[in-house]
């Protein structure tokens, strides 16, 4: 199969947008996306894939056709994929596939999300629709909840405390605090993210990210289209892996093993090992997935994590920045555009336009995203510098 | 035929309850008479969850099975709906056979001494269970007294209490004790007296016609040659005014009363009084249930040796009265507008046995254990089935969190307002056979340390789920097998 480049990526805002809608937040990304790929234009684009959830209800039909005729790419087959919080994510493979196979050289790929316009009553409904429902969700679990027995099963397992998740938040929150499109972009102390009212035991308010509104896109093409663009990113690996819905079904609660699947996957594809990787977007929902994926994407042994966040391996100046965008946690986490969003700062990671918060000298890029509580994941091993 | 006799006795009483200076405190002044403290029922318990925890300690102490009882009878005047086969779920949560014959009885507070007489020629072993969590208008005396409380009876050909004799009696009274159609508040309309005249005329007539039973061959002077008397006890009082009328001291009625430490428990009254008073060692009781409006039954039981009881009848966890407005849902309100998760009537129906039982699979393939046993076998991915395979019940936690305030999904809005932050667990539940187990997840009931810890022991208990559609969805929780009564 052919090689897929990333040409374009961008990202609306995220955050709390009464004035927005999921189209025109999703017109935003789009433009943005056309706007960096230099090259492309809309008639160029074959296909489009588009992620959501639904969170609200909204057009819960055919919100993909709803998506892509408010940009004007009416006409184009396009499909909406709904795998949780790995919408997005699975909808850039999706697109990769498209054109990998040479069924499409230009796909466009995104996802929207609006959360925040709902009363607290609509938003609890829709908060747990995600998580194994008949068994899980009628314990009176939302993803919290079902996160912090990960936690409490990790902390029992490992050397680890619920200083470790603090210490997730205060990293991300200085990463996103140099992000003009975070949803929660300023800077917290270990103080304030230890004393945070408990959501669910373990975890506090400073472990669990947003609920935001937001959209992303990325424009991925062949490589004779790529050649001629200015920026593109080679798609070296990808990898997709499910696990079973509900905790209570699996082998592991420290692990989450469609994460680690899908990072061998990519990995392979791309022939590249974690050492390789020089900046991570990991789906750091809560701060123990964070934790979790460094030890599912292996950056270090099963464990390891709390080691690995206690020596500052991870932060921007680290041996391996991971959520430089300042993650799901000060960046946001408009469920759809998520895994999306992740490519988006890669793609400005890898292309040297990531100011502030810029990695020095990226080279390979990783995007872990996660549906549910591992439901579904996918990772995308991205390069730059190849064309 | 002859007549069953009691095998065993089971009584369950809530571990909550409200002291009578708490409800001082709120109001100022008053309280029920002669009523120390009333029992609460929890959000998650009704009178199925207590009747079917009453009828598992009475098989536990008759060391029968549900799987051998031939009959079963539920009498409660406080049901979870006003129409609607109870004891048929009665008999799923308790695991008896669909083709036993169920009766229930309600109507007045009688009638838990109404389903004890007619059981009495039933195929044996039968099951009798009686369980009311009557409740009044908040500034009602009804109210103040409320209790909550669930006794059962195993009556089998040999059981070691005999039955000898039944009496009844109704006279009408209207307004004595009575719930309005579509009304959860029991009333009366409140005539101090009338309502004495009505409770001594009612039971003192129902003795007498079984003192004079002439079918019967030892039940002259019944009353008399009782060790205890057990009376319906809408207050800690009323049954003491049935001394003189019956002839007996007040010592026999204390012997034979519980409401003191209850409230009034409606139809299960006197059951608990009798659990009580045969679990101290007497050897013949009489039995009177009394219902508004009026009417009596009453009954003269002897033991010939020790029957076995399994009661619990004191509650050990104090609430305020604003905590106990709370737990009862009369302060709260109910699940949020949009809604919960809408799994369907028909859906959850399917796993009733799961969620009643406890029944988990084991694949027929590899002979691992699955729990929902659906699908693909979780071990070796087979789709050839399972064999039924009940797990005891008892488990240990493999994680756990608690869910704050704010933090439930709408379906658990209401449980939460009415009893606060509540933990779930993922509990790995031991297997039939040794060293095996399945994980399922579970709230966790009464975890006096907050969240549980990883490698506590739990056991399930029968509860409400939660309600949606007005149909209530019955299943498992977990209490710390430290904390269980």
């Amino acid at each position: 199969m052919r090689d897929a480049y990333i040409v374009g990526a961008g990202q609306s805002s995220y955050g709390a947008f009464p004035d927005e809608s999921y189209r025109s937040l999703f017109a935003t990304a789009y433009e943005e996306a056309l706007g960096s790929a230099g090259g492309v234009e809309p008639a160029d684009i074959d296909e489009a894939v588009v992620g959501s959830l639904g969170v609200g209800g909204r057009q819960l039909g055919l919100s993909g056709p709803a998506v892509t005729e408010h940009i004007g790419l009416h006409g184009i087959p396009c499909s909406r994929i709904e795998n949780a919080c790995a919408a997005s994510g699975y909808a850039v493979r999706q697109a990769v596939q498209a054109v990998k196979s040479g069924m499409a050289d230009v796909a466009l790929a995104g996802g929207y999300e609006v959360m925040t316009d709902m009363s607290g009553d609509v938003a609890k409904y829709w908060l747990g629709v995600s998580g194994e429902t008949e068994w899980e969700r009628l314990t009176g679990t939302t993803f919290s909840g079902v996160y912090a027995q990960m936690a409490s099963a990790y902390i029992d397992a490992y050397d680890a405390s619920p200083d470790h998740f603090s210490k997730v938040a205060v990293k991300n929150h200085a990463n996103g605090a140099k992000n003009p499109n975070a949803h929660l972009g300023f800077e917290c102390s270990l103080d304030d993210a230890r004393d945070a009212p408990i959501v669910a035991d373990p975890l506090n308010l400073y472990h669990c990210c947003p609920t935001s509104d937001g959209a992303a896109a990325v424009i991925v093409a062949s490589e004779d289209v790529a050649s001629a663009c200015e920026e593109a990113v080679r798609v070296a690996g990808v990898g997709a892996a499910s696990e079973r819905v509900g905790l209570f079904q699996r082998d592991s609660y420290t692990s989450i093993a469609s994460s680690a699947q899908a990072a061998e996957t990519a990995y392979e594809m791309a022939g590249l090992g974690p050492d390789d990787v020089d900046f991570a977007e990991v789906h750091d929902c809560f701060a123990i997935a964070e934790l979790l994926a460094y030890e599912d994407l292996g950056f270090c042994e099963r464990g390891g994590a709390p080691e690995l966040i206690d020596a500052g391996a991870t932060e921007l100046d680290g041996d391996r920045p991971v959520n430089p965008s300042g993650g799901l946690k000060s960046k946001g986490h408009p469920i759809g555009a998520t895994g999306a969003g992740q490519v988006v700062e890669a793609f400005k990671q890898l292309t040297g336009h990531a100011d502030e918060r810029q990695v020095s000298g990226a080279q390979v890029g990783l995007t872990h995203n996660v549906g549910g509580s591992g439901g579904a994941a996918v990772v995308h091993v991205l390069e730059g510098g190849v064309l | 035929m002859s007549r069953l006799g009691i095998a065993g006795i089971g009584a369950y009483v809530p571990r909550l309850y409200v002291p009578a200076s708490a409800y001082r405190d709120a109001w100022g002044t008053g309280g029920a008479a002669g009523v120390e403290r009333v029992a609460v029922a929890d959000a998650d318990e009704d009178v199925l969850t207590m009747a079917t925890e009453a009828s598992q300690r009475a098989l536990d102490a008759a060391d029968g099975d549900a799987s051998d009882v031939e009959h079963l009878a539920l009498a409660t005047t406080t049901p979870p709906t006003d129409e609607e086969e109870h004891t048929v779920r009665l008999a799923s949560l308790l695991g008896i056979d669909p083709a036993v014959p169920t009766r229930q009885f309600g109507g007045g507070t009688r009638a838990g001494a109404v389903a004890l007489a007619a059981t009495l020629d039933a195929t044996g072993p039968a099951l009798v269970a009686v369980a009311d969590s009557p409740q009044g208008t908040p500034e009602s005396d009804e109210s103040a007294g409320a209790g909550a409380g669930a006794a059962a009876l195993v009556l089998t050909e040999d059981g070691v209490v005999s039955v000898e004799g039944v009496g009844e009696y109704g006279e009408p009274f209207p307004g004595t004790r009575f719930r309005r159609r579509g009304s959860a508040d029991t009333e009366s309309i409140g005539i101090t007296q009338y309502e004495r005249d009505a409770y001594t005329s009612a039971v003192g007539g129902a003795v007498e016609a079984l003192e004079d039973d002439v079918s019967a061959t030892s039940t002259a002077g019944a009353a008399k040659r009782a060790d205890a008397v057990a009376l319906t006890a809408p207050d800690g009082a009323l049954p003491y005014r049935a001394a003189r009328t019956l002839g007996v001291t007040t010592e026999k009625i204390a012997a034979g009363t519980v409401v003191s430490q209850t409230g009034d428990t409606g139809s299960a009254g006197p059951f608990l009084g009798l659990a009580s008073a045969l679990e101290s060692g007497v050897s013949s009781v009489l039995l009177v249930g009394y219902g508004g409006g009026a009417g009596a039954t009453a009954a003269f039981l002897s033991a010939e040796s020790d029957v076995p009881v399994d009661a619990v009848l004191d509650g050990d966890t104090a609430l305020s009265y604003a905590e106990a407005l709370r737990r009862r849902g009369t302060i709260t309100g109910e699940e949020p507008e949009g809604g919960g998760a809408y799994v369907s009537v028909p859906t959850w129906r399917q796993t009733i046995p799961q969620r009643h039982r406890l029944v988990a699979g084991r694949c027929v393939e590899c002979g691992a254990l699955s729990f929902p046993p659906e699908g693909a076998c979780f071990d070796c991915g087979s789709l050839d089935g399972y064999e039924n395979a009940v797990l005891p019940g008892s488990g240990t936690v493999e994680a756990a969190t608690a869910i704050g305030q704010g933090g439930a999904p709408p379906e658990f809005v209401e449980q939460q307002q009415r009893s606060g932050s509540f933990p779930v667990a993922v509990v790995a539940f031991d297997g039939p056979g040794d060293d095996e187990s399945v994980s399922a997840p579970a709230q966790v009931v009464h975890s006096p340390a907050g969240t549980p810890v990883i490698g506590d022991r739990v056991e399930a208990v029968p509860r409400r789920i939660y309600e949606q559609e007005g149909v209530v969805r019955y299943g498992f929780k977990v209490v710390p097998t430290e904390a269980r009564r």
